[in-house]
């Protein structure tokens, strides 16, 4: 038995996984994201440096036998791009764009996703606060599931900052604000209700959620202080290049979402594809290093998985034994798969499928097992 | 876009569902007879519109069904949500029915006897056992709790342990035990709950049966 949350990959959604990391990183090449590579572990002060310090709670840690340090597995690869971004990459011209995959790992699942260990794909885009950048990474995150063959994305557009801001105008506090925000984020409206300041206000802002274009008629008509003003600006700036760069996508406005943006600096996203429960991926704005101001997404292949048609199984063919190594040759330059039959079998067809193969080669060609008429 | 998929909400059985009935009359659901029979062994129901059905589940179920996506609405009450603390279901409304409180309850002889501030450690029986621990340990006091799916009134008479963390409307059924209710721990109302994928991804459906549920309980 492996521990909760870890599994093993088996054929073919262990080839298939790969596949589509393949295509996501064919997809963020082709908008010029040069790919890194992280390490899985790093020293744990470098690891969960800054905004990273979010994920500490859900790091492994491990202490390194050689160095005496602790050490820590990557939770987001994020973090560790960012850092690559604001050191060693310090002197590339800006505005950089990188990309990854690999595995991470946390210390607990969520209820909806139990998995401890998950491959992420995502893009970072650093040194650009245009709003032109927040489109471009929203463009591609559906671009990007799109070519990998999810339909029916919608993206779900947040202000993690703005609740702050707002709270910050009409001085609550910290302690009220963290109610505030919760009731928020359960939409809530009778608790949102209950609060002394602001409550029309945010209950107001809990209606500016849904369809863009209502959300933002809402929105449009509130009386909001400068702060939160500028980001309503931003937001609508991104919404309309959106829609023009990928009119096939739907988006929502959700200004009060908080969950899991506890790190974002601005204007961030949720990825859903209909039918999928849970989301797919998410991403926005953050400070890379001490002032670098940077955006991305990371997609949770686990769940990009179950929104994708199932793996085509490919056609894989059935060298009876004896057949001649030159004939195999052959087939395998075509691209095909062909499994060898080591020993003489009584029936070559039963073989072919007791292998999960779907083909046979006979008389020189690969035929159907389904047409295959025996020798 | 793929063609319309069904929409499916949750009811819980029992208390809650009678006054969930003359609600669904108002917003203009109208369900297949079977469900107003008690008898009937039918889980799932067609309604009188096309792409919504109902099933029928337990009520803390009503909550994990909607959470993971297998139902898109549901009524719960918000003990079930403060038990769970589901982050993808959405409680936009408070339909304003099903109203009681979860409270602390000891046996009458006991009240008086012993001191709240002294405590460490105490053994409740109750069918809350989340909400339970977070009410004591907020004041430093570890709570042992067994959980109990029902008849939680007889365990301080039989002996199994002293308090019980119980939901009470009347307080009819504590009096009948010798028990009496010590501190209350939260109001409870039923809401309509919501699938957060399911809002964000299908918003033009779900969002006008949010507006006609707010629109009754708010006539009610």
């Amino acid at each position: 038995m492996l521990p909760d949350g870890l599994r093993d990959g088996l054929p073919p959604d262990a080839a298939h996984e790969a596949e589509i990391v393949t295509r996501l990183l064919a997809s963020f090449a082709r908008y010029g994201y040069a790919r890194v590579a992280p390490p899985l572990v790093e020293f744990e002060d470098t690891l969960l440096d800054g905004a990273a310090a979010t994920i500490a709670n859900a790091t492994f840690r491990l202490m390194d036998p050689v160095s005496q340090r602790m050490m820590g597995v990557r939770a987001d690869m994020t973090f560790q791009i960012a850092r690559i971004a604001t050191t060693r990459l310090a002197k590339l011209p800006r505005p950089l764009r990188l990309a990854y995959a690999g595995q991470v790992l946390r210390v607990r699942g969520s209820q909806l996703r139990p998995e401890r260990e998950f491959r992420q794909a995502g893009v970072e885009l650093i040194g650009s606060a245009a709003p032109t950048a927040d489109a471009e990474i929203i463009s591609l995150a559906a671009s990007a599931l799109r070519n990998a063959g999810v339909s029916d994305i919608s993206v779900d557009i947040n202000l993690p900052t703005l609740v702050p801001n707002l709270c910050r105008a009409l001085s609550i506090g910290d302690s009220e604000m963290g109610s505030l925000r919760a009731a928020l984020d359960r939409k809530d409206a009778v608790a949102v209700a209950s609060f002394e300041r602001g409550a029309a206000l945010f209950a107001r802002l809990l209606e500016a959620t849904g369809p863009a274009a209502d959300a933002l008629a809402v929105l449009n008509e509130m009386d909001l202080p400068e702060e939160a003003a500028a980001e309503r600006t931003q937001l609508s700036e991104v919404v309309r290049l959106v829609q023009t760069d990928s009119p096939e996508v739907m988006i929502t406005i959700d200004p009060v979402e908080h969950r899991g943006f506890e790190y974002h600096s601005g204007l961030s996203f949720t990825l859903f594809a209909r039918g999928v429960r849970g989301e797919i991926g998410r991403g926005g704005r953050y400070i890379a290093g001490d002032a670098e101001s940077a955006t991305g997404f990371s997609l949770f292949l686990d769940s990009v998985l179950r929104a994708v048609p199932g793996p085509e199984l490919p056609m894989r063919v059935f060298l009876p034994h004896g057949v001649k190594p030159q004939a195999a040759a052959g087939l395998r330059e075509k691209g095909l798969i062909a499994v060898a039959g080591l020993m003489p079998a009584d029936d070559d067809t039963l073989e072919a499928r007791r292998l999960g193969c779907t083909h046979i080669y006979r008389g020189g060609r690969a035929v159907a097992l389904d047409e295959d008429q025996g020798s | 876009m793929r063609a319309n998929q069904p929409l499916v909400l949750a009811l819980p059985k029992g208390r809650i569902l009678k006054d969930v009935a003359p609600m669904l009359a108002q917003v203009g659901i109208a369900p297949e007879p079977a469900f107003d029979d008690p008898d009937a062994r039918q889980l799932r129901f067609k309604t009188n519109i096309q792409g919504l059905s109902i099933i029928r589940v337990r009520s803390f179920d009503v909550a994990t069904f909607v959470a993971f996506g297998a139902a898109h609405l549901g009524v719960a009450g918000n003990d079930v949500l403060m038990e769970f603390d589901y982050a993808e279901l959405y409680a936009p409304v408070d339909l304003n029915i099903g109203h009681c409180h979860i409270a602390v309850a000891e046996p009458r002889d006991m009240v008086g006897r012993d001191d709240p501030s002294q405590w460490s450690h105490i053994r409740v029986a109750t069918k809350y056992p989340e909400i339970t621990k977070r009410h004591f340990a907020a004041r430093g006091v570890q709570a042992e709790c067994i959980k109990l799916n029902g008849a939680m009134e007889l365990a301080p008479t039989l002996g199994l342990c002293r308090r019980i963390v119980d939901l009470v409307s009347s307080g009819a059924t504590l009096r009948e035990n010798g028990l009496v209710e010590v501190e209350k721990i939260a109001d409870i109302t039923s809401c309509l709950i919501v699938n957060r994928a399911a809002l964000k991804t299908r918003p033009a459906e779900i969002q006008p049966w949010i507006q006609k549920f707010q629109e009754v309980a708010d006539a009610a």
